[in-house]
């Protein structure tokens, strides 16, 4: 507590160190007592009471004034104070201000820190994760790398081995079709050998079936006749009875008669018994000619047995026949195969036996498997490669992307650092301002406690000053991040590229199919290898071909008749000839249309003669038949078309049939060949009596076939 | 318990080349008719395919047809044939107003070691099916032939082939500018047969 009055002490001091009165010359005498002698320096010691109360009065006086200027330095004092106190307080609550706003800073710096500190560890996480993923990836393209190239070396050896082993098969397979061709140039000589075999076997067949045939015919009319026999026998049979039936009832009534009437008119008995015994005669004969008509019946039955029989021998035949063949085929196939075995025995080195050769194809065959493997499994490894690749590359988009966010999330912790380093510079601006305030206060007040705000703020500078420091660390790490995040750009941009020119490829390659099927719905095709061909009406070839031929032919003449002309008017002007310079480019250019006239009348003569041969070839092999078309001229002027008919069964040259075509019928013409007795037959039967040429001609045929396959 | 026995639809080269064809012989009847190049009374009605198909009676063309099916059969059993073009032509000015284009691709494999393939006979004329069905629709979009017209074939082959006595070279007698519609394709597993149809423009749809 401070006093308004100050003791007397310091009054005393003060007065005595101070103020002058203008009174006294500072020498106090005591009041009322004499107990502290203060030295006086008057000298006059009579007048003490008038002196004294004037003194006194002085003094008091002096102290009234000296106490009114007191209480006047008191009250400047205590405003003073006053407004010292005022200022204290105020700078109390801005002290009070500044330290709530430093703790409300230290807080706000706490949880930034603590924010950093997060994000620094999250970052660091992620960026650790990625850098082990990286790495991680990276090993394993390394990994595959080496594995591909591992992979690649084998798929090259084991192709080279693939195409060694290939090579040898070619060689192998080129030996081996060299065999077959040989085998096959003997097979086909075998085969021509087998033909002609079985053309004679055929014919002995066909002999048989005619056999066959004559037989069964002969059964069937046989048959017929037996049937009819059997009925006559029936009916024989009967009249038989009926006649035993009426003998019976004659010599009954005979004997009858014979008892009763013996004296009748015996030339009548003798007639009817007679007669009767020629009935008995005819009816005797009858019964023999049944009896006959029977056994012919039995000797039918037996030759139906023995047909049957000999139709059993023929499908046995047959059957054999057919074995046989297959023998045939077999031996032949064996002969082949023993041919082949030994060719290879001599070809195939390290080969000394026939049972060597299957081993040593089982061997290779082995090889080629065992290589055909590893190149499957080389490919499936390429393949899984391939699919590691890819995912490799998918990894590698999801660490770009993962690092495009750690990106992001860096730039937005660098934005938060900026952010926070701006909060620090205007904490640090408080804290100047701050500083000098206080500065000014402690400079104002004594003994006033500012140590502890200068101790606060100076761990807060330590605080700011670690903050600076993680905020440096924090940098020099977003900065690393920034040139990883720059490198793995730098490799995006380069895929990008990729990826580019891949699909300008793609682009190149469907605007290609675009232009080649255009071109392929335009009809474009490369000459070197496609021809376009068109089929012609052979019809209408033909009748075209002969009225171009005889159109050329007509202007053939035309132009021969104009040369011919030309070169008698070249011959008739010898002297004083009319050259005409146009005759001889003319004459070249009328030659040059002959001359292509003539190919064209060549090359449809030539296409009409392989048609017409073919056409004969095939009518020939078809109808048996060589056909020998002449175009003939008859004496009254008439044309007509002779055909000359050669069957191939001819057993002579002279064997030949003559037809004349004229304008839709078809007439056979005499020769020595038809003046013969069984042609000449065949002739009135089939062409006169039937009016069929077909029918004729087809029985000659077969006549003539079964005269040559029984001679 | 009744037992099930699994068929395969076994396919050879022979067999393949008859079906391909086959529906070429059928396809060819059908763009005649639809196209209106001979008179629709001349064609009478078959079954085939699944579909009411019509087939000329004309003689002459019947023959034609017959007679260029079996040598397009042997072209494709030797695997030398790459295309065949049904092209129509203007009878008066011998102007190509149409080409109907069938791309044949050919498995080599097949040809040359005479392997088998499987595939669905059912499947296979359903694919011929589809197509004969686009042929008969292409009236909606194809230009009207007001004219007369005539037909020809023309094969497109390798050019080893041995040109036969009925058949003569010829130019591939295009269209300039032509406007192309690709149909639908099917496949044998042998042979595949690709269809487009290209056709001149018409003056209608130039304006």
């Amino acid at each position: 507590m401070m006093l308004r009055t100050p003791p007397q002490r310091k009054r005393r001091a003060e007065s005595v160190a101070g103020d002058e009165s203008p009174v006294s010359d500072r020498r106090l005498v005591p009041y009322g007592g004499g107990a502290a002698a203060v030295p006086i320096a008057s000298a006059e010691p009579s007048d003490p009471m008038v002196c004294t109360y004037h003194c006194r009065q002085m003094v008091k006086s002096e102290f009234m004034v000296a106490f009114n200027t007191l209480e006047r330095q008191v009250g400047d004092y205590q405003a003073r104070l006053e407004t010292l106190h005022e200022q204290l307080c105020r700078s109390d609550d801005e002290r009070k201000k500044c330290q709530d706003h430093l703790t409300f800073l230290e807080q706000e710096l706490a949880a930034t820190k603590g924010r950093e500190h997060a994000l620094q560890e999250r970052l660091l996480k992620e960026v650790t994760d990625s850098h082990e993923r990286h790495r991680a990836q990276l090993k394993r393209i390394s990994e595959l790398e080496v594995e591909l190239n591992r992979e690649s070396d084998s798929r090259k050896t084991a192709e080279l081995s693939a195409a060694s082993a290939k090579e040898t098969i070619k060689d192998l397979e080129g030996k081996l079709q060299r065999l077959t061709e040989s085998s096959e140039r003997e097979k086909n000589m075998l085969k021509k050998e087998l033909s002609f075999s079985q053309d004679s076997l055929n014919l002995s067949a066909s002999k048989l079936a005619a056999n066959l045939e004559r037989m069964r015919l002969r059964a069937e009319n046989s048959e017929k006749e037996a049937e009819l026999l059997k009925q006559e026998l029936k009916g024989l049979r009967e009249q038989l009875n009926e006649c035993l039936h009426q003998k019976s009832e004659v010599e009954h009534k005979l004997s009858r008669f014979s008892a009763s009437s013996n004296q009748n008119t015996p030339t009548e008995d003798q007639k009817l018994v007679k007669l009767l015994q020629e009935e008995i005669r005819n009816y005797e004969s009858e019964v023999r000619e049944a009896r006959r008509l029977r056994s012919s019946h039995v000797n039918n039955e037996l030759l139906k047995e023995k047909l049957l029989e000999e139709k059993g021998r023929r499908e046995r035949a047959e059957m054999e026949l057919s074995k046989l063949m297959e023998f045939q085929e077999r031996a032949q196939k064996l002969e082949l195969e023993l041919l082949s075995w030994k060719s290879l025995l001599r070809e195939i080195p390290d080969v000394s036996c026939y049972d060597d050769i299957p081993k040593k194809f089982a061997a290779l065959q082995k090889e080629v498997i065992e290589n055909m493997i590893k190149v499957g499994e080389i490919s499936a490894s390429l393949k899984e490669l391939e699919v590691k690749l890819e995912d490799a590359s998918l990894s590698r988009q999801h660490a770009e992307n993962e690092s495009a966010l750690a990106k992001e999330k860096a730039e937005s912790a660098a934005l938060g650092a900026k952010r926070l380093e701006l909060m620090l510079a205007s904490v640090t601006e408080e804290r100047d301002r701050l500083k000098k305030d206080s500065f000014v206060l402690d400079k104002q007040k004594a003994g006033h406690t500012n140590e502890t705000l200068l101790k606060d703020l100076a761990e807060k500078e330590n605080s700011i000053r670690e903050m600076e420091n993680s905020l440096h660390q924090l940098r020099e790490l977003l900065s690393h991040q920034h040139e990883e995040l720059e490198l793995m750009n730098e490799k995006l941009n380069v895929e990008a590229r990729k990826v580019k020119s891949l699909e300008r490829e793609g682009d190149r390659l469907r605007s290609e199919i675009a232009l080649l099927e255009s071109k392929l719905g335009h009809g474009d095709y490369c000459a070197s290898s496609t021809k376009v061909l068109r089929m012609v009406n052979t019809l209408a070839v033909d009748n075209e071909a002969k009225h171009t031929i005889e159109a050329l032919q007509a202007e053939l003449k035309r132009t021969q008749e104009k040369l011919q002309a030309v070169e008698e008017l070249k011959g008739q002007s010898d002297v004083g000839k009319i050259i005409d310079a146009n005759i001889p480019e003319k004459l070249v250019q009328l030659k040059s249309q002959i001359a292509i006239l003539e190919k064209r009348e060549e090359r449809y003569k030539a296409v009409f003669a392989e048609k017409i041969s073919v056409f004969r070839r095939a009518c020939c092999s078809l109808f048996g038949y060589k056909i020998v078309m002449d175009d003939q001229q008859r004496p009254n002027g008439i044309p007509v078309t002779r055909f000359t008919l050669q069957s191939i069964y001819a057993q002579s040259d002279d064997e030949k049939l003559e037809f004349e075509y004229e304008s839709g019928t078809t007439n056979i013409v005499v020769n020595e060949y038809i003046s013969q007795p069984e042609i000449s037959h065949q002739v009135e039967i089939f062409i006169k009596k039937m009016n069929s040429i077909q029918a004729f001609t087809a029985n000659l045929t077969m006549e003539s076939f079964n005269k040559r396959t029984l001679s | 318990m009744a037992s099930r026995t699994i068929s395969k639809d076994i396919i050879t080269l022979k067999g393949s080349a008859a079906i391909v064809g086959e529906f070429f012989g059928y396809a060819a009847n059908s763009i005649l008719y639809n196209r209106g190049v001979y008179p629709e009374e001349s064609f009478a009605k078959v079954k085939k395919y699944g579909l009411t198909m019509l087939l000329t009676q004309d003689d002459g063309v019947k023959s034609f047809i017959a007679s260029l099916t079996s040598q397009l059969s042997e072209w494709l059993e030797s695997g030398k044939l790459q295309r065949v073009v049904l092209v129509i032509m203007s009878k008066a000015t011998s102007e190509v107003l149409e080409r109907w284009n069938f791309n044949i691709e050919t498995d080599a494999e097949v040809v040359e070691k005479g392997v088998i393939r499987e595939k669905s006979d059912k499947e296979i004329m359903r694919e011929i099916q589809a197509i004969m069905r686009q042929i008969a629709s292409c009236i909606t979009y194809l230009p009207c032939l007001d004219e007369p017209c005539v037909f020809d074939v023309l094969a497109y082959t390798d050019k080893d082939v041995a040109v036969p006595f009925t058949w003569i070279e010829s130019d591939a007698k295009l269209i300039q500018n032509p406007q192309m519609v690709k149909l639908h394709s099917f496949d044998t597993k042998i042979h595949k047969v690709d269809t487009l149809v290209s056709y001149k423009n018409d003056e209608w749809d130039e304006q």
